[in-house]
């Protein structure tokens, strides 16, 4: 009853309204007919058949154990933190369940579910039991462990991926290549970013005017201009030792990537240095914390929870624009998208089914860093 | 009482660009005593006790605090600044902190004294200025005058020897400036030596040893309160009092 009253309310209100909604109402259906038309009526045996090829590209068969690996202990992770960090909402919970299921059911077939399940169920463990422990444990304690968990984890993603023979640098592909980018540029560039912000505030002129000319020339430029860049000059700079001049057009794609999202974090960053009244650094001037204290407990936790919003969406933006790489001749997701109907006879010419599971990986990717951005704010709210 | 100077104060200048906010101040106070610093806004009160702890740094004379000159030496700074506490119109709380980490942050960081110790004096602290129940919230979830009594004991946890009040009151709603001014007068009895610049003259008679009357960055009159309620001498001083009284 509730619905109806809502709808005749505010969809058929006035005639204006009634107007309003009917042209609407046409519109999303004429837009959807097309779309669903399209996705019913096409052929998704091209799909199918990459599956593969479009998450990890051309990885070879036999050393997929190291990505199932890494997969694992990162979903494991995250439900850990996840139930260390909030209370179990339904809501939210759908939420997760409803975005993960898409690429679920695009990529998941009926030998690699052993698998998936296994995952799912040790994720769904680790869940339970941080979630019961939290209530039971010195929180303290736990959130140690699940830093340190971390903290062994990320650099020892790349020992799994790569040690004891692992497949060369440049067989790395697809959608894996886009996470692996993202999560590398993301974890050197906020660190970067941090200290270029502080730099930039600092009233050493010195510092201040390197991380300024640093910030405006990773700024200054295209993203693309500085791809080519670590395609071209880059060797040039780096010393002939350790054939550090050669170094693998993934490991460039990573420094560029990092260096150029650490400029925009660094300038998200400063808004929120800026937004932190005078009135905290006299109080902890009086009490006697020293500079760098202040900027550790003061200025810093207050200056980032107030940009959070901001940082979230350089990171989603940070994480689309991976799919430039392709420019340094790498097989990201996109690319791939892309080379599927030039050079595969049979789905000639089907470029649009491709990119629309491309566009949908990066969707869903994107959706969820909003969401937890959102869990984030609301939380941060709560103890405001 | 004992004669110690606590903090002294010699022909003191502070300059705002082109505009002078104190034209030489010189004033001793002595150890346990509570002196009111009054005066008309930008007469220089705030400036001049901002100074005694570095907040503001003075372009000419001399400041020494229990026998430590103020001056570019950072060690010198320091033991003033573990000497001296402060307490703000604003409260300046830090709002990403419990009331309990507020308190303790400084002694743990600072003065490096362990985790439990520290706990133990905070809830002390939070005794004395009568809100240990709030302890574990954050400063958003307090009135503004429990947000002031926590500011107190956030400067008293580092133990001072001197306590600097500027206009702690005057951000407060009134129904919430006596639950502060009480804490302030159980202070100034356990022999606290206080500078307050405050316009609470009710508090003011009842606790202040000294006044001193602040006008265009000169200290136009000195004395007991019994001098300024009954025998002011300046002309700009009875205008003043008249119209706060």
């Amino acid at each position: 009853m509730q619905i109806i009253y809502w709808i005749k309310e505010n969809l058929f209100g006035s005639k204006k309204d009634i107007i309003l909604t009917l042209l609407g109402a046409y519109f999303i259906y004429f837009i959807a007919s097309i779309f669903f038309e399209f996705v019913f009526t096409s052929d998704w045996t091209l799909i199918e058949v990459n599956r593969k090829i479009l998450l990890v590209g051309i990885f070879p068969e036999d050393q997929m154990w190291r990505i199932w690996t890494v997969f694992s202990i990162f979903s494991i992770l995250v439900s850990a933190t996840l139930a260390y960090s909030y209370k179990l909402n339904i809501r939210i919970s759908i939420f997760y369940v409803a975005f993960l299921a898409i690429p679920f059911l695009i990529f998941t077939t009926i030998n690699l579910l052993p698998y998936v399940l296994a995952i799912l169920l040790s994720s769904a463990i680790a869940y339970t039991l941080i979630y019961y422990m939290k209530h039971r444990l010195d929180r303290k304690n736990l959130s140690r462990i699940l830093i340190v968990s971390w903290g062994i984890f990320l650099p020892s993603l790349f020992l799994i991926l790569i040690l004891f023979g692992g497949p060369k640098v440049t067989l790395w592909g697809g959608f894996f290549v886009n996470l692996i980018l993202a999560i590398i540029a993301i974890l050197a560039g906020f660190p970067l970013g941090v200290f270029l912000a502080i730099g930039r505030a600092s009233s050493y002129k010195l510092i201040k005017l390197v991380s300024v000319i640093f910030i405006e020339t990773f700024r200054g430029a295209p993203l693309i201009a500085w791809l080519f860049f670590a395609w071209f000059v880059l060797p040039n700079f780096l010393p002939n030792i350790f054939s550090l001049n050669d170094i693998n057009l993934v490991i460039r794609a990573m420094i560029v990537l990092s260096l150029f999202s650490s400029a925009y974090i660094a300038e998200v960053i400063r808004g929120g240095l800026q937004s932190i009244p005078k009135g905290q650094i006299e109080a902890s001037t009086a009490l006697g914390l020293g500079p760098i204290m202040e900027l550790l407990f003061i200025v810093l936790p207050q200056a980032i929870r107030v940009v959070i919003p901001a940082i979230v969406s350089t990171f989603i933006a940070i994480f689309k624009d991976t799919s430039l790489v392709f420019i340094l001749g790498i097989t990201d997701l996109l690319r791939i998208g892309r080379l599927i109907p030039e050079q595969q006879q049979e789905f000639y010419g089907k470029s649009i089914e491709t990119l629309l599971v491309v566009a949908l990986m990066f969707w869903v990717v994107s959706i969820i860093l909003s969401q937890i951005s959102r869990s984030i704010e609301n939380r941060l709210n709560l103890s405001n | 009482m004992s004669k110690k100077i606590s903090v002294e104060t010699k022909d003191v200048t502070k300059f705002f660009g082109s505009f002078q906010a104190l034209k030489g101040i010189t004033a001793d106070i002595y150890e346990g005593e509570v002196v009111v610093v009054l005066g008309p806004s930008g007469s220089g009160k705030s400036t001049y006790i901002r100074t005694l702890n570095g907040l503001e740094e003075h372009d000419s004379g001399l400041i020494k605090v229990n026998g430590t000159e103020l001056n570019n030496n950072v060690k010198n700074i320091e033991k003033i600044r573990s000497e001296v506490g402060m307490v703000f119109q604003q409260f300046n709380l830090f709002p990403h902190l419990s009331v309990l980490r507020n308190i303790t942050l400084a002694p743990q960081k600072v003065k490096k004294l362990p985790k439990s110790e520290v706990d133990d004096l905070a809830m002390s602290l939070l005794e004395r200025v009568g809100i240990p129940e709030q302890a574990q919230k954050f400063p958003a979830q307090l009135s503004g005058g429990q947000q002031q009594r926590v500011a107190i004991a956030r400067a008293l946890a580092m133990q001072p020897k001197i306590m600097l009040f500027d206009e702690p009151t005057s951000a407060l709603d009134p129904e919430m400036i006596k639950e502060v001014l009480d804490v302030m007068i159980e202070l100034a009895q356990s022999g606290m030596t206080m500078i307050c610049v405050t316009h609470e003259m009710g508090f003011a008679k009842e606790v202040a040893d000294r006044f001193l009357f602040f006008d265009e960055g000169l200290i136009v009159e000195s004395g007991t309160p019994e001098h300024f309620f009954e025998n002011p001498q300046e002309d700009r001083t009875k205008l003043f009092l008249s119209q706060i009284l």
